[in-house]
């Protein structure tokens, strides 16, 4: 790999991060529209190891938590969790191509819901309800349609690849 | 198993996916005292240029609204574009806070809400008001609708907003023609009255028809009296021979504002029933579920 190609790969997570502050607002409902925060880092953690997915999921999510303050360290752990066990799992389980990184993607968004909506204990009953069966599925969802394309986009920058071997 | 396993989960990563968890926990279990100025300084530090991102491109948005509608009034081939529904929407929102804004009679800061992709965000805002603009702690923010809810904590440029769907929140209201008074607090997380209001502690013999206005009394000094809450849907329950508690949905819900108001006069102080909207299927409001 060439060290122009690293820097490309990161400029692309810079990207996903400015769209999140930038974009995101104009995206319809808050509760459905795609995080980019989060896309970034699933892109980061498919090309890293666990322990540093772990690290990158931990910082994210307490920056986050800054900004929500209602569920504070609850969004350090989610992310941290989320970003260990998709590294993990792409090392060990997964087959590279674009689905599966869709896959990814939605259940990376949904576990971390799930996570903040337990870890917090602030929805409780029939807004866990809706949160996790309604605007997770569907913010997952945007969210893998939004990552399919910028894995399409910027296939060669992010050297993820999109057929399957 | 496993292409590559050995590889990918070296003990390094385990101690590390551990400490991270450890130090997560951590941040969970701190006291309030202790994590907000951990926030706070995330805030004015390492978040301040994302949120200033945000912040412009929230103006930038409310800008090009305007210009939207000052060209479509002007130029008929833009007038497709007054029919988007969110661009009404969005006209009609920012109008609105410039009425409130010409009736209040205190002053009052104008901020955008930095909403987050957090499912807990409905529950504590971030808008773009600080200690710069005047913004104090126990502030009310309010939309043209109703009440939001109050400042939490004020930075430099940005303040929390706890939002009366917050478990926390509390407001002493009264009726609209103030012969009743109660407790408003947010109705639970259990069955389909999910993200509605509800009014406690309303002695057994006041009855309260479905239909009527619910507005802040002004009592315990946190909220000026007369800023809408919501409208009484029905009974939620009742204490036989004591109280009821009755079911209110709310004016305006924390996830469906762009735009807000923060109150800056005094605490507690003047009655702002005429600065808002008056009919009551205007408080009525959008409540998902």
């Amino acid at each position: 790999m060439r060290r122009t190609d690293k820097y490309r790969f990161y400029f692309v997570l810079a990207l996903l991060a400015a769209l999140e502050f930038t974009v995101r607002s104009r995206l319809g409902d808050q509760r459905t529209a795609p995080d980019f925060l989060l896309l970034a880092l699933l892109i980061y953690t498919i090309r890293t190891q666990p322990g540093k997915a772990a690290a990158a999921g931990f910082v994210v999510g307490l920056l986050r938590d800054a900004l929500t303050p209602a569920s504070f360290g609850a969004g350090a752990l989610a992310t941290t969790v989320v970003g260990y066990l998709s590294a993990w799992g792409k090392a060990v389980f997964f087959a590279e191509n674009l689905f599966v990184n869709a896959c990814l993607f939605f259940c990376g968004t949904w576990v971390r819901n799930l996570v903040i909506a337990l870890a917090s204990g602030k929805l409780r009953g029939g807004q866990l309800g809706w949160e996790l069966l309604v605007w997770s599925p569907l913010q997952g969802l945007t969210t893998a349609v939004t990552g399919v394309v910028v894995l399409w986009v910027f296939r060669r920058w992010v050297h993820v690849r999109v057929r399957e071997a | 198993m496993a292409l590559g396993a050995d590889r990918y989960t070296s003990r390094v990563d385990t101690l590390v996916f551990l400490g991270c968890l450890g130090l997560s926990l951590t941040a969970m279990s701190l006291p309030p005292a202790w994590r907000d100025p951990i926030a706070s300084v995330m805030r004015q530090t390492i978040l301040a240029p994302l949120l200033q991102l945000q912040r412009e491109s929230e103006l930038l948005r409310t800008s090009r609204s305007r210009f939207d509608a000052i060209t479509a009034q002007r130029d008929s081939s833009a007038l497709a574009a007054t029919f988007l529904p969110e661009l009404r929407a969005e006209n009609e929102r920012l109008r609105g806070l410039l009425g409130l804004g010409q009736r209040l009679a205190s002053g009052y800061a104008p901020a955008e809400v930095l909403h987050q992709a957090a499912p807990t965000d409905p529950l504590a805002l971030v808008i773009s008001a600080g200690r710069r603009e005047g913004v104090r702690p126990l502030a009310a923010v309010v939309s043209p609708e109703g009440l939001i809810g109050l400042v939490s904590t004020v930075d430099a440029r940005t303040s929390i907003v706890v939002t009366w769907a917050n478990l926390e929140f509390r407001a002493s209201a009264m009726a609209a023609d103030g012969s009743v008074y109660g407790i408003v607090a947010p109705h639970g997380t259990e069955g389909p009255g999910v993200w509605l209001l509800e009014l406690q502690g309303v002695p057994y013999r006041q009855l309260v028809p479905v239909g009527t206005p619910i507005f802040t009394s002004g009592l315990g000094g946190v909220f000026p009296r007369g800023i809408p809450l919501g409208t009484v849907i029905g009974v939620a329950g009742e204490t036989e021979g004591w109280e009821r508690t009755y079911l209110v949905r709310p004016a305006v819900h924390p996830s469906a504002v762009t735009h807000v108001m923060v109150l800056l006069g005094a605490r507690g102080g003047g009655d702002l029933r005429n600065a808002f909207k008056t009919d009551t299927a205007s408080i009525g409001g959008r409540t998902p579920p």
